[in-house]
């Protein structure tokens, strides 16, 4: 049974000159389900991922959210849509508090943003959803740190929870879990799962190189390498396939590296 | 709670202050009075460029265009027998708002050099304007203007010194604290938030839902109009216009002031008005060449201390409390 | 109607020639530094005054007035010291710092340069008699083009050339260009930055100054001659794109072809009409005509 398609990519390429970034891209994000994209550095994911969220437009083929075509339209637009995506990159407003960083996200998702004479000090209303918000990733002891003075992993955080503050109906992360402790990275998968189930999200896109939690948390996993797609599977059909597996990994043993990695995972499988 | 006595001594020196600034011409020389005016108009006009530069990010060195318009509207509403301050100003900020409207919509698609370069022209353009078509503007010679009536009272009959020390001053002061109020109102509003996101991260704020260009023109705009206030307020103190007012020197000045007394403070550019205004008061009277000093002066902060009087007294309080 | 096109071409090619210098001057700046140099006009000037003082000494000491241009070009080279103490001294300091405050550093130095051209030479304008007219004036297609306006297109054209040749034929010219490409990893492979940007900043001063002292046999020497010729280099930088030497070619060439027949149709209004140009280059293609986009 196929779930309704919410964001999907229709032959899609994209040229840098005679650099090819994309080749041919075809992909579906369903409802409800978290799908990984995987692939060496340089294989196109960023792009791809700028592309899917408007950012960039592609040279052929279409991207489609909701059943619209938003090739390109900017990702102020899309955003309005209903589609949230967090940075590999850290893309945070240095000089804004952790409470303001959320402030922000929920007032422009009200469209109050317009608002040249009411102060954001008396909304209680936008308050208390952000301290909750920074409850949920555990921030709210720093609620008036400025967001430049945080450590990493707190930025990150903070970059993720101000997206899901925009109640989008699909995320898209960006390796949300790079430059994080390895026993910070599941923490992180954790709170945005639950995250994501409190704000009503339908669907998550993770791009990622850690390969347990693609493993354990991804109903699909799409690998990428040179810009094409090599595969779009369950992570179960996945293992099977050495040529994605050694690609991606680029390990000489890879698949009994690979597959004594999957069945130790496969036990704690955090995946609903 | 320390917080409340930090909001107790705030509120106390802004007593302080005001009582100072209400007294002002009873206690200090007239001279001394008349810069105050000339304070007033330009903490206005740099309330303004700040909105623009500190709080969004856009460096405007041809914001002098906006108060070459605000004074030359005074000056054609006066030609035009238009003589009630009160409608001059609103006229103002009407002319101002659409001017700002029209170079905004240009200027703010693109960001830093050709922002900045794109407003150096639209200030030089009306400049060169003003000195070429001097049947209707006066030229470099400029335009006299007479004193508009306040409230509608006419006070041509009163002598101008005393008239500007009593009645304009008062004026002049209440229209500043006025839109010092409704500014502050701005910066803190919702509207106020957003521009700083624009400023520190304007690819965040567009994936957070922020249309970019849009709400960079409403700044523009209410930067634009605040601007042309200050202009139009100074007006009636010179008792002329001329095409200066236009030149990106006086650009300049705005940028000097604000840097001065600190761009990330709200406080900031009033601070650095003041000390401007009393600077040049005392410069030009010693010294020919204070332009060079105002160059020096701009270097030295730019290159030693970017964040201004206000940055140093942040610095000094830190180091106080043994902080960073 | 050949007459009228020679003599709208005669006097552009004349104006473009002198912006292409203070143009490529921004464009060499711009290009490895990053900096749009607010100061270039008040280069001109004080290329220009410095120029009209060489003349005079030249001309009191009996120098032929065909001769006159060495001088003029030497005024324009002496300045030299002035970008490297610039540089040096002010600029050096805010490398580090955000574009808005190098910006603003090189307002400050127009300001203060402003002034200095004051106290040296006060405000009168200063003429300089008799070089223009030893010159003649050549005659084509029945217009009577100044000589003069020869000599400096023709040096103009020359010193493209020249910084052409340097830049892709000379070692200091590829270092300049790996530098302007990626300052850190020139660094990195031991190419000492302060030397470069010293150097770099210095020809572009030189440029400006050259700009200036040519210029003045044509017209007086007056302190506010300067920001109309830094908004042409803008419109010129701008039209061309930002950091290439064919951009300030071509756009300085397109900027005075639209100036001069601005003039000549519609004159007072000559500024508006360039930078209308400038806004619709902007709408269409904002990294100028002559930039690749990525």
């Amino acid at each position: 049974m196929q779930k309704a398609a919410i964001l999907n990519a229709s032959d899609v390429s994209k040229f840098y000159k005679e650099f090819c970034a994309l080749d041919g891209v075809t992909l579906e994000i369903r409802q409800g389900e978290i799908a990984s994209i995987i692939g060496p550095n340089g294989a196109g994911k960023t792009t791809l991922i700028n592309v899917l969220t408007g950012l960039l437009r592609p040279t052929a083929g279409k991207v489609y959210f909701k059943g619209q075509d938003i090739s390109g339209i900017g990702p102020q637009k899309i955003t309005k849509l209903g589609l949230a995506r967090s940075f590999q990159l850290l893309h945070i407003f240095p000089e804004f508090t952790a409470l303001e960083f959320v402030k922000i996200a929920i007032i422009s998702r009200q469209g109050k943003g317009i608002h040249l004479f009411s102060s954001i000090d008396k909304d209680k209303e936008v308050k208390e959803e952000s301290e909750e918000i920074l409850h949920m990733f555990g921030l709210y002891e720093k609620r008036d740190v400025l967001s430049k003075n945080l450590p990493q992993g707190d930025k990150k955080l903070l970059d993720i929870a101000s997206a899901l503050a925009l109640h989008p109906e699909i995320i898209l992360l960006d390796e949300p879990t790079s430059g994080v402790s390895t026993s910070e990275k599941n923490r992180i998968m954790e709170i945005l799962l639950s995250a994501s189930e409190r704000t009503g999200i339908k669907s998550i896109v993770l791009v990622e190189h850690d390969m347990d939690i693609v493993f354990s948390f991804s109903h699909r996993i799409i690998a990428i390498h040179h810009g094409k797609v090599l595969a779009d599977s369950t992570p179960a059909e996945l293992e099977k396939n050495d040529e994605v597996v050694c690609t991606v990994m680029g390990q000489k043993e890879c698949f009994k590296t690979f597959s004594s990695l999957l069945s130790g995972s496969r036990e704690g499988s955090k995946r609903k | 709670m320390a917080f409340k006595a930090q909001l107790t001594g705030k509120i106390m020196f802004g007593i302080v202050v005001g009582v100072i600034l209400f007294l002002f011409p009873k206690i200090a020389s007239q001279h001394f009075s008349l810069v105050m005016l000339g304070f007033f108009a330009s903490a206005i006009a740099v309330l303004g460029f700040n909105l623009l530069f500190g709080y969004t990010g856009l460096l405007s060195i041809g914001h002098s265009l906006f108060f070459a318009v605000g004074a030359y509207t005074v000056a054609f509403s006066m030609r035009s027998s238009i003589f009630s301050m009160e409608l001059i100003l609103l006229i103002t900020l009407l002319v101002s708002g659409l001017i700002a409207a029209l170079v905004g919509a240009i200027c703010v698609r693109y960001t830093d050099i050709h922002f900045s370069i794109l407003t150096f022209a639209f200030a030089m353009l009306l400049y060169s304007f003003i000195v070429k078509f001097y049947y209707v503007t006066g030229g470099d010679d400029g335009l006299r203007v007479l004193m508009p009536h306040l409230l509608g009272f006419n006070h041509s009959a009163v002598p101008k010194m005393q008239f500007l020390m009593e009645t304009y001053y008062y004026y002049a002061l209440i229209v500043a604290c006025l839109a010092t109020w409704a500014m502050w109102r701005i910066v803190t509003s919702y509207f106020g938030l957003s521009l700083k996101a624009i400023r520190d991260n304007p690819v965040k704020a567009e994936y957070l839902g922020i249309n970019i260009s849009r709400y960079r023109w409403f700044a523009f705009i209410i930067s634009g109009m605040y601007t042309a206030l200050g202009g139009a307020l100074l007006v009636p103190v010179i008792g002329h216009v001329d095409p200066t007012l236009s030149h990106w020197f006086q650009s300049g000045q705005f940028i000097l002031m604000t840097v001065l007394g600190g761009f990330t403070y709200f406080l900031g550019p009033i601070l650095g008005s003041l000390v401007f205004t009393y600077l040049q008061d005392t410069l030009m009277s010693v010294f020919q060449y204070w332009r060079f000093f105002f160059g020096a002066l701009l270097a030295f902060v730019v290159i030693v201390a970017p964040g201004g009087i206000m940055g140093g007294i942040d610095s000094l309080q830190k180091k106080k409390k043994g902080g960073v | 109607m050949i007459t009228d096109i020679v003599v709208v071409l005669g006097s552009a090619l004349f104006y473009s020639a002198t912006v292409f210098l203070v143009a490529a001057g921004l464009q060499v700046v711009y290009g490895v530094q990053k900096v749009v140099n607010l100061a270039c006009g008040s280069f001109f000037v004080l290329g220009a005054y410095t120029g009209s003082t060489f003349v005079k000494v030249a001309q009191d000491l009996g120098l032929h007035p065909i001769l006159s241009f060495l001088p003029l070009i030497v005024a324009g080279f002496s300045l030299f010291f002035v970008g490297l103490i610039v540089e040096r001294g002010l600029l050096n300091f805010v490398y580090k710092q955000n574009a808005h405050f190098q910006f603003l550093l090189t307002f400050a130095i127009a300001l203060m340069l402003d002034d200095v051209i004051k106290f040296i030479w006060g405000h009168a304008p200063r003429v300089v008699s008799g070089v223009y007219t030893a010159y003649g004036r050549i005659d084509l297609f029945g217009a009577a083009i100044p000589g003069y306006n020869l000599v400096v297109i023709l040096s103009s054209c020359i010193i493209a050339v020249l910084i052409g040749y340097m830049f892709s034929r000379t070692r200091f010219g590829k270092i300049v260009r790996a530098a302007a490409e990626n300052r850190y990893m020139a660094n990195a492979l031991g190419v000492n930055m302060n030397v470069v940007f010293a150097k770099v900043f210095t020809m572009g001063t030189v440029l400006g100054t050259l700009g200036g002292a040519l210029v003045i046999p044509s017209r007086a020497a007056m302190p506010d001659m300067g920001w109309e010729l830094m908004m042409m280099s803008f419109a010129v930088i701008t039209i061309g794109g930002l950091g290439t030497m064919k951009g300030a070619f071509f756009g300085s060439l397109l900027v005075g072809i639209i100036r001069s027949i601005a003039i000549f149709t519609f004159p007072k209004v000559e500024l508006l009409v360039v930078y209308v140009v400038v806004i619709g280059v902007l709408s269409f293609r904002p990294q100028g005509l002559f930039v690749k986009m990525d």
